[in-house]
């Protein structure tokens, strides 16, 4: 391994160590959010649909609403589980006067934590998988299928984390940037299909949103993993679009923040 | 120490509050329209299932509108007044700065949980009050039901921050904090919805052991239906309840108090 592949992977195996030294308040933090909205979908389309879980409500059963918010809540754990929660506070207290000195960078140092946080999250993504099936809440899709899901899923972290990573880097004018965290898992939730199927929605405000990269971060690999999604082709383009767009605007960022550090504490 | 010494004090956080939180305007816009699309997703969320169905449960579309705003009207009153102090609370412990809280001559759960006030959703209010008087309008509530409303919602507010005070107490006994904020609006997230969604054994344990589901569903219940008293009374039950075991756990979690700094 050379020194470069070395210093990621030390940094990997770090990470992990933090994520998982905490376990309680990883579950609490992490999972727990899930799993009670699950519950919560669970118990609200229950009432909806009563007794007659046969029949149809914008194009879904019971067991076929109950499959989209099984898989919403898998997507969101691989796709949008990560934060970039430190991020600002580093900035903020002067901490990254560390990388500017330490033969890693800081966004090395963030895409390493990143990484360690997704084998995480699909490890534990397996195991939910795995147990709802045991549970025949869930019929397991094909392999081809769970390959393809997950690898867009991830295609979408990658997209999620850029974007985390874009809000931390608001702390060089920023005091606080959780609220800006906030406010986009908030419409992330509301605009991705992650709350309600985009089906429910007006059919114009899902034209319109079709513009915009959120159906592509929750509704698409839902319907993925559902196996009614042909277009993938076209949402790993849009994705990568807005990726790489994500990638220059941190870049700039970064370039025109770091004039401004003071280094607070030095 | 009465009332007006408590008061004094209260008007002390009040007004550093609204300085900090008017040093830095961009924070206070922002906090301003992360309300803003909350309120905005759940009542959108509500609307766009009936454009699907005719009812949930029992009720129709302005009926859950109604709870619905009446839950953003608590929560309204809880990000204004306590929601701040939560996460005070995680991060005081830690740095054992919970040391300077402890020292001051007032009740610590005072001090500690209502030292933070955030200005900036108090800007809401006519929005959550706007919502609240709309859909009660349309249900539509008698003179009675208008009268009775703000005891309601105070009571209702009251239910949550003891729930919300007893579970961040748990603090005093993990390393991390920070997780238990989460369990805690986890908690908050059940009580969003009427307890008729849920299933009888989760209703029972969400009405009984944990209460939260008293919180919205007690009052709105006894509003559309005077018949539906009990679980109004269960409520009041639950607060007192609640009071006590939070002074219980919150003693033992001070004897716990290792002080990280000293």
């Amino acid at each position: 391994m050379n020194a470069s592949a070395l210093k990621w992977w030390e940094t990997i195996q770090i990470a992990w160590s933090k994520y998982t030294a905490y376990r309680l308040n990883f579950f609490l933090q992490v999972l727990g959010p899930a799993f009670v909205f699950f519950f919560i979908k669970y118990n609200l389309w229950s009432a909806i649909y009563g007794g007659d879980q046969d029949i149809l409500i914008a194009g879904y059963t019971f067991q076929q609403m109950i499959t989209y918010h099984i898989w919403a809540m898998i997507v969101g754990l691989i796709a949008q589980g990560h934060t970039a929660l430190n991020l600002a506070e580093e900035i903020r207290l002067g901490k990254i006067s560390t990388y500017l000195i330490y033969p890693f960078q800081f966004w090395e140092f963030h895409t390493a934590h990143f990484i360690a946080f997704q084998w995480l999250q699909v490890l534990t993504s397996a195991v939910t998988v795995l147990l709802l099936a045991l549970m025949s809440l869930l019929t397991v899709p094909s392999f081809a299928l769970i390959l393809t899901g997950l690898t867009y899923c991830l295609f979408v972290s990658v997209f999620w984390f850029a974007l985390q990573y874009l809000t931390g880097l608001l702390g060089f004018w920023l005091e606080e940037t959780w609220i800006l965290r906030v406010i986009l898992q908030i419409m992330t939730g509301f605009l991705s299909g992650a709350i309600i199927p985009l089906d429910f929605y007006p059919e114009k405000f899902v034209q319109f949103l079709n513009y915009t990269p959120f159906p592509y971060l929750t509704y698409f690999p839902i319907k993925i993993f559902m196996g009614e999604m042909n277009q993938i082709g076209s949402a790993y383009g849009i994705m990568a679009f807005w990726i790489v767009l994500l990638w220059l605007a941190n870049h700039l960022i970064w370039k025109k923040g770091i004039r401004l550090y003071t280094a607070a504490g030095m | 120490m009465g009332i007006k010494h408590y008061a004094q004090v209260y008007r002390g956080f009040v007004s550093t509050s609204f300085t900090e939180a008017t040093s830095f305007r961009l924070n206070f816009l922002l906090l301003i329209i992360m309300d803003l699309f909350f309120y905005v997703s759940v009542l959108a969320t509500v609307s766009f299932i009936f454009d699907h169905v005719e009812t949930i449960g029992p009720w129709n579309r302005t009926q859950l509108m109604f709870f619905m705003s009446f839950m953003l009207v608590i929560d309204h009153l809880h990000m204004t007044f306590v929601s701040e102090s939560f996460w005070m609370l995680s991060t005081h412990l830690k740095t054992g700065e919970l040391d300077f809280t402890l020292l001051k001559p007032v009740n610590s759960i005072f001090s500690v949980f209502f030292r933070h006030v955030r200005p900036s959703s108090l800007c809401n209010i006519f929005v959550t009050w706007g919502l609240l008087i709309y859909y009660g309008r349309q249900v539509p509530l008698t003179t009675l039901d208008w009268v009775l409303l703000p005891p309601l919602i105070l009571l209702s507010f009251t239910l949550l921050c003891l729930i919300e005070f007893i579970i961040a107490s748990s603090m005093f006994w993990v390393t991390e904090g920070l997780g238990i904020n989460f369990l805690r609006m986890q908690i908050q997230q059940l009580s969003r919805w009427p307890d008729y969604i849920y299933g009888i054994l989760s209703r029972k344990i969400l009405t009984i052991a944990l209460p939260v589901l008293l919180i919205g569903s007690a009052p709105v219940h006894f509003l559309f239906d005077k018949s539906r008293y009990l679980p109004l009374g269960g409520m009041v039950i639950a607060i007192l309840g609640s009071f006590v075991v939070l002074r219980w756990i919150w003693a033992r979690g001070l004897r716990r108090y290792d002080s990280a700094s000293s």
